[in-house]
């Protein structure tokens, strides 16, 4: 197993959350069984102090998790100077079987925690704490899922092999790839940035109607088309080179760590429009969620766009 | 009206349970002066921080008008807090390096008053408790009883139903006990439902007390 520094980091904080993770795990389950906010019993206060506790574990998770998150990007950098062949995070999730599964689940459970969060600050605005037991239950889900990615980050940097030799991201991110991502280039480049902007074009007009489903849904759509197009259209206008496709190239401080920004809005925009599905369910601001998505979203699209356009006028041609 | 129904309490101190309250059941009714009577460690500030939902019961339920407050989640138990109750506590609780005047809009700020209220109230407070020519000086150079009156009018700023004062008389004299009872008499005609726990004989016999509950390793005898 690779355990430089921030391997061990990482591993150590895992170990604390796979334990505060399992203590919050037995309580939901009891939490959900045995909630009845109508008994006065010895039982369910004992109960509703124990809500307290797991809400606050959920809490010290999520804000450890966002940084972490970050750190783990930061760290697959770190390791693409000791893997032969790789030359930045793709190299280094592409070495081992479980580096996209493990970053697909890293950022859906940031997304699930996110949510949660939303439900327990709309749970408390209740004198009843009605969606107490819909709370937890979730939980439940994101905690095994959190557990699950736990042993996959494990899994990972263990089947990590040092003598055998990466594949570099402009091989991963070409046509020639021979992994599943080769499909995407099989496709005219220019589907991915019709899809982007359609997509933004519906989100902006469902922005403008409140159709809150609609919006939400077109989200999922959006983060999609958004990761794809900036793959196969707007990254090599970031990085000004036609072959060069890789989506973590741009963290790197080369690209004065540009990709962190991008990634930030669009996460930002996009975590805030899914939940405004929960927003509804709870009774919550629909107007910030509204607001606050929309905005980070125009910034990823006004961020993106200027790549490519800024090229055309320097040179006159697209790539 | 407040009724505490079935209400225990049980502390929980290295492994050893103690129990402080043993399925209580009384009732008060609005405008009313209550005193707990009890020794120390009989359960009285038990009732009091029950009631304030400082400290939530182990079973059993504490109902004020139509709120459960037992069952109030932190953010609500402190607005409850700030709407209806008043606190006096045995050794003041003031803040010693803050002057009357402060000390007693203390509470005021999570409400975001206008300043014309809050100066309307604390002239309505100061002559009401005949400190108004303290209203400057810091409360570590005020007398005993003299804080005890800025420790009430405090908890009469936000202008709540009930007032709880836990062993309001224990470190005064005679005089200012006696005076502690006035300021009750005033309170009293404000039609505040007042609820003491104290173990001062001054209060067992006196015509402002509407009720005595006598208390005994936790149970209403």
């Amino acid at each position: 197993m690779l355990l430089i520094p921030n391997v061990q980091i990482i591993l150590f904080i895992d170990f604390i959350f796979f334990i505060l993770l399992f203590i919050s795990l037995t309580i939901s389950t009891n939490l959900v069984l045995k909630w009845n906010f109508a008994s006065n019993s010895q039982v369910q206060y004992g109960l509703e102090k124990q809500s307290y506790l797991v809400s606050t574990i959920v809490k010290y998770i999520f804000f450890m998790k966002l940084p972490l998150f970050l750190f783990f990007i930061y760290s697959l950098d770190s390791l693409s100077d000791l893997i032969v062949g790789a030359m930045c995070s793709a190299g280094v999730i592409d070495s081992s079987s479980y580096g996209i599964p493990l970053l697909i689940l890293k950022l859906v459970n940031l997304y699930f925690f996110g949510f949660w969060l939303i439900i327990h600050y709309g749970d408390l605005k209740f004198k009843d704490l009605r969606l107490t037991r819909f709370k937890f239950s979730f939980l439940i889900v994101a905690s095994i899922s959190i557990i699950f990615e736990i042993i996959l980050e494990f899994l990972m940097f263990e089947s990590i092999d040092l003598a055998k030799i990466a594949v570099c991201c402009g091989s991963l991110f070409s046509n020639a790839s021979v992994s599943y991502l080769g499909i995407l280039f099989e496709i005219d480049t220019w589907n991915y940035l019709y899809i982007f902007y359609l997509s933004f074009i519906l989100l902006f007009v469902s922005f403008l109607k409140r159709h809150d489903y609609m919006y939400s849904f077109l989200n999922i759509i959006f983060i999609t088309s958004s990761i794809l197009s900036l793959i196969m259209f707007f990254s090599p206008y970031i990085y000004e080179l036609p072959t060069h496709h890789c989506p973590f190239c741009i963290l790197q401080k080369e690209y004065f760590y540009i990709g962190y920004f991008l990634y930030i809005s669009l996460f930002l925009g996009t975590f805030f429009g899914i939940a405004l599905i929960i927003s509804n369910m709870i009774g919550g601001q629909k107007r910030f969620y509204y607001n606050f998505s929309f905005f980070f979203i125009c910034l990823y699209v006004a961020f993106v766009t200027y790549f490519p356009v800024s090229y055309y006028l320097r040179n006159g041609v697209l790539l | 009206m407040i009724e505490f129904k079935n209400i225990t309490k049980i502390y929980t101190e290295n492994q050893h349970k103690i129990l402080a309250l043993d399925c209580i059941n009384f009732s008060i009714k609005k405008g009313q002066t209550i005193v707990l009577k009890g020794a120390s460690g009989s359960g009285k500030s038990t009732i009091l921080s029950i009631l304030a939902n400082m400290t939530r019961p182990t079973s059993g339920e504490v109902v004020v008008g139509d709120t459960r407050v037992s069952k109030l989640s932190d953010d609500f138990s402190s607005q409850y807090r700030l709407d209806n109750i008043g606190f006096v506590f045995q050794k003041y609780n003031l803040i010693s390096s803050l002057t009357v005047t402060e000390n007693i809009v203390l509470p005021l700020i999570p409400t975001n008053p206008s300043e014309d209220y809050v100066a309307s109230r604390l002239d309505y407070l100061l002559k009401l408790f005949d400190i108004l020519d303290k209203k400057d000086i810091m409360v570590r150079k005020l007398s005993g009883g003299e804080q005890q009156r800025v420790a009430i009018a405090r908890a009469l700023v936000n202008n709540p139903d009930i007032i709880l004062a836990d062993e309001p008389t224990a470190n005064l004299d005679d005089k200012l006990s006696n005076e502690f009872i006035q300021n009750l008499c005033e309170l009293k005609k404000l039609n505040k439902t007042i609820i003491i726990a104290t173990h001062d004989p001054l209060f067992f016999n006196n015509s402002i007390v509407d009720k005595i509950i006598e208390i005994k390793n936790g149970k209403i005898i």
